[in-house]
């Protein structure tokens, strides 16, 4: 974009400075002016529907919107006066029209734009009917919308459409019957994301959480905990709204989870997946459950955990682990480690540069071996934005085709399951080609992975008039078996291109686990499971395995998120119970015996965790190695016969999200396209039964229409702490799939 | 306003009726007077005469509590009770919470939940009568007149909960028709229809 000089003006009297690109209301909200608003949203462009921001400059007639006006040089702005007063009014009174009066009941009393400004403005009778069409209360799912108290702002069909990318809702005008629609025509219930981010942005209560519905008046949410969701590598900031159980029940819940909607946008795991507190053993606090805890770690020979923990639990294990000589395995964080170690020796940097930022403001996107809409829902928004901002061409690399991209991904390829390797190759090879030789048959490569070379030639001809490039690397790579020669391909495109690498690792934590822990290769002996299966299990996990410890939700401690951010997680409800702290000290008995976890902090990042604010881990420059330069690639493999994908859903990322939202378990469902069910001879709804590392799977088989090729998606997060073996292996596996006669 | 209306103690023409009260003795000889007058005089005597003849006609005044009790003002502030509709016996609370909100004491708590017809329902509702101090303002917000004060003032039980869950403070259903409109503290003044602003219907 071309950067413009500034531009002075002035509202109120008042000298200001406007940027390049920003509107008059910009330049207001930057300098405390107060200009009234109801369709105005910070992360969409600007909807001018309500007309509430109207302002006067002087020497022009009419007023202006000043949410969608650029200045001009010198023009003077009134952003209050007698006659915009009197019109703002009259907007109001006419939003009143036919408003039913049930703030008695609306969810959204308290914190409601519509009641707030009618406030504001003085609204205090009607002066205007006319006849109501009969109206509807629509049940969507997860979302219901009423559309008597919808007032049309907008906002939520636009973050949809432009934060989100589902475009799954619209409005469809027609004077006083408009309202907002679902796209699908053919369904009563909304198959979007389910992010719920058109109920925070809904200025009135026409959008609610059907869960959320009637369960309490806002304003007694008293108790507001900023925190961080746990559920992705994202580590979105989230408030955790909490309140007393009931009138009898002192005990505190969390009711719901808000974000800065202005902003920002979260996904439906970290919205509705919040109810997954623990509760102590209740012999937690008795010696003999204490000691037999401390025994399990000291018979052990090895522990078993996953990255959805934080840094200081992370710390603490390490600690145990050089007490008692134990092993510490973690197979997903020892994979990620191993990659990160070659992509270093061949980038000369310890860290991919890559931000969640660079994808927003990307004009060439491409995104290899990750299904981000469920991996990290950010990175997608965020290419949803570069889409809808900068039009970025958006290449998606993945043998699952993805419909709910459709809207913003302008080349899909689907290539061969296993051949990820192959991929990278040939996007160095078709990215750096000019720079470098690498050894590659381009022929035979293309062809096992079915990656074509005019596919490749238009990422590069893309490329070529692309000025800032992100390449999103997601965790199928990170735990394929040749994931060394993928990271020193990924390597050497940082060092030698401006094409910006991002790394969607798989868990909430794993960078954090990654740079703290000294990791094993395979279990051995005895083992304690950590949040995992093993001969001892201490868990977070409700009421599941030997010793209970607090929830994520119940603890302080940091994460390190996919921006290489550290981020705080605060305690929403308490646990009042013993946690790995408690054990540790017992084993510890050295004199730095910590009182609360969080004093790990320092040890970790050198500052206290109460004075820990926006730090960044960054990446160190180390040496190049010469024999880390990409390796030919040999013969890639070949993956025939059934084929699942072990993923997420849009709201069940984890065990813990699952019992949260009390998914009913027995209703999980395998998602195949049509093609699959023909090649495996079933037929919606058919009860199908396979298995995996062992574990065996019973589902229900449903046929999605949008789906396309012949691997069906499988969601493991119901298979409580298993659920992690699963998802930290390379996610397509072989089946037999055997139908159950009923 | 101005307070001066208040401050105005110039009683003017209003029906105040003024007492005629002797004026006081100044002088000791004048009081002397007045002790005798009333000692030996016949004031001492018409007094006891009235006691006897009340009692020889066997008509007590006395209030006869706790067998008797005297009816009480309508805006007088005892422990709460929650009304019912007159027509339907549906309860009145919607659940609007604002209550829960004014209380100064912060001792109202109710639990809401979406009932079978998808309307809003109060599961539950509760005062804490050990701190509500009876200053009237849930039964003044309440838009509904649900939860209003009573005349039950003697707060005597064997046990603190026993006044303060929804079950003690609602209407039962079969003495719906024993309920009156409340008249006192936050209900609708006689001329509220007077008072409302219409607004305008398209049909
Ligand atoms: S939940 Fe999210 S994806 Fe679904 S309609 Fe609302 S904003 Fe769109
Ligand atoms: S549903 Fe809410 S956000 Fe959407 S148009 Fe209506 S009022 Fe606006
Ligand atoms: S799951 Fe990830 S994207 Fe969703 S709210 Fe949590 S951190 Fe954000
Ligand atoms: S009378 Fe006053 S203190 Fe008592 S419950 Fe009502 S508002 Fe609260
Ligand atoms: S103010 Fe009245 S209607 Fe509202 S919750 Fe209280 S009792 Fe119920
Ligand atoms: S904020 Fe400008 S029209 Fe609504």
């Amino acid at each position: 974009m071309k950067t413009k000089k500034d531009i002075k003006f002035f509202i109120n009297d008042r000298e200001v400075v406007a940027k390049a690109g920003e509107t008059i209301l910009n330049v207001a909200r930057r300098e405390n002016i107060y200009i009234p608003t109801m369709c105005y949203l910070e992360k969409v462009n600007p909807i001018a529907s309500c007309r509430l921001c109207l302002v006067d400059v002087e020497g022009s007639k009419g007023s202006i919107l000043s949410c969608q006006t650029k200045p001009t040089e010198n023009i003077r702005v009134k952003t209050d006066s007698a006659h915009l007063y009197k019109q703002r009014q009259n907007i109001m009174k006419l939003y009143d029209v036919n408003h039913p009066l049930e703030c008695g009941v609306c969810d959204k009393s308290g914190a409601c734009d519509l009641q707030n400004k009618n406030i504001e403005f003085g609204i205090d009778c009607q002066d205007f009917a006319v006849k109501e069409p009969h109206r509807k209360i629509e049940n969507w799912g997860k979302i219901q919308y009423d559309p008597s108290l919808c007032i049309l702002c907008e906002k939520c069909v636009s973050t949809c459409n432009q934060a989100i990318g589902d475009d799954a809702i619209e409005l469809k005008f027609g004077g006083y019957s408009s309202s907002v629609f679902l796209k699908n025509k053919n369904s009563k219930t909304l198959e979007c994301s389910t992010c719920g981010e058109c109920i925070a942005v809904c200025p009135v209560g026409a959008l609610i959480s059907t869960d959320f519905k009637y369960s309490s008046n806002i304003w007694e949410l008293n108790k507001i905990i900023p925190s961080i969701c746990s559920h992705c590598s994202a580590g979105c900031e989230i408030n955790y709204e909490v309140k007393h159980s009931s009138t009898l029940n002192h005990e505190s819940k969390i009711y719901r989870v808000t974000n800065d909607f202005e902003n920002s946008s979260i996904c439906g795991a970290g919205r509705f997946g919040f109810n997954f507190a623990n509760n102590p053993h209740e012999s937690n606090l008795k010696n003999k459950k204490f000691d037999e805890v401390v025994n399990a770690l000291k018979k052990a020979e090895t522990i078993i955990f996953n990255s959805q923990i934080t840094n200081e639990e992370a710390f603490i294990l390490q600690k145990l682990k050089e007490k008692l000589g134990l092993k510490l395995v973690n197979y997903e964080a020892l994979n990620l480690q191993k990659f990160l170690n070659a992509f270093g020796r061949s980038s000369g940097e310890t860290l991919p540069n890559g931000k969640i930022e660079d994808v927003e403001n990307a004009d060439q996107i491409i995104v290899v071996g990750s299904r981000i809409i469920v991996e990290n829902p950010i990175v997608r928004y965020a290419m949803t934005k570069a889409f809808k901002n900068n039009r970025a061409f958006i290449t998606y690399m993945h043998p699952v085709y993805e419909h709910l991209l459709h809207n913003v991904v302008r080349q899909f390829i689907r290539y061969e399951v296993g051949t990820e390797e192959g991929v990278i190759a040939l996007l160095a090879e078709a990215l750096l080609g000019q720079v470098l030789k690498f050894d590659l048959d381009v022929g035979y490569v293309s062809g096992e992975t079915n990656v074509g070379e005019e596919e490749l030639e238009k990422i590069f001809s893309i490329g070529k008039k692309s000025k800032k490039r992100v390449l999103i690397i997601g965790s199928d790579l990170i735990a394929h078996v040749k994931r060394e020669n993928i990271a020193r391909f990924l390597g050497v495109i940082q060092k030698f291109s401006n094409i910006r690498i991002l790394l969607v690792p798989e868990e909430s934590n794993s960078l954090g686990v990654a740079k703290i822990c000294q990791l094993d290769e395979k279990e051995s002996g005895n083992t304690v499971g950590y949040n995992m299966n093993g001969n001892y299990i201490i868990s977070s996990l409700k009421n599941i395995g030997n010793f209970y410890i607090p929830a994520l939700n119940q603890q302080e401690g940091t994460f390190i998120n996919i921006d290489q951010k550290v981020k705080k997680l605060n305690v929403a409800v308490p646990f009042n119970g013993l946690s790995l702290n408690d054990i540790a000290n017992k084993i510890l008995n050295d004199k730095n015996k910590k009182q609360n976890t969080i004093e790990y902090t320092k040890n970790i990042f050198g500052i206290d965790f109460d004075s820990l604010e926006n730090m960044q881990i960054e990446s160190q420059e180390i040496e190049i190695d010469c024999n880390e330069m990409p390796h030919e690639i040999s013969k890639l493999p070949t993956f025939d016969g059934t084929l699942v994908y072990n993923s997420r859903t849009f709201l069940e990322f984890n065990p813990f999200s699952a019992i949260s939202q009390n998914v009913n378990i027995n209703e999980t469902v395998l998602i195949g396209s049509e093609q699959f069910a023909t090649a495996g001879k079933i037929s919606d709804g058919d009860e199908v039964e396979f298995e995996i590392l062992g574990e065996k799977f019973r589902r229900k088989f449903k046929i999605d229409r949008n789906m396309r090729g012949v691997i069906a998606l499988n969601p493991v997060f119901d298979k409580s702490l298993k659920s992690y073996l699963l998802s930290s292996i390379y996610k397509f596996q072989k089946v037999k799939i055997v139908k159950v006669a009923i | 306003m101005s307070l001066d209306a208040f401050k105005n103690r110039n009683i003017g023409s209003q029906n105040y009726v003024p007492v005629n009260i002797e004026s006081y003795p100044t002088t000791g000889w004048d009081k002397f007077k007045q002790v005798v007058k009333r000692g030996i005089g016949k004031e001492l005597f018409v007094g006891l005469w009235v006691v006897l003849r009340e009692m020889l006609k066997f008509k007590i005044h006395t209030v006869q509590y706790p067998s008797e009790v005297l009816p009480i003002g309508p805006r007088y502030r005892a422990v709460h009770k929650l009304l019912r509709l007159l027509e339907s016996g549906n309860e009145r609370c919607i659940g609007c919470g604002l209550c829960e909100k004014i209380c100064v004491a912060d001792c109202i708590r109710m639990d809401t939940r979406v009932d079978e017809n998808s309307r809003k329902e109060v599961v539950e509702y509760s005062i804490n009568l050990g701190r509500c101090i009876f200053c009237g303002y849930c039964a003044e917000v309440c838009p509904e007149l649900a939860i209003v004060h009573g005349s039950r003032y003697e707060n005597v039980s064997e046990q603190r909960a026993h006044f303060v869950i929804k079950d003690d403070m609602l209407t039962p259903i079969d003495f719906l028709k024993q309920q009156k409109e409340f008249p006192g503290f936050g209900a609708l003044s006689p001329n509220a229809d007077q008072l409302v602003k219409k607004t305008p219907l398209a049909y």
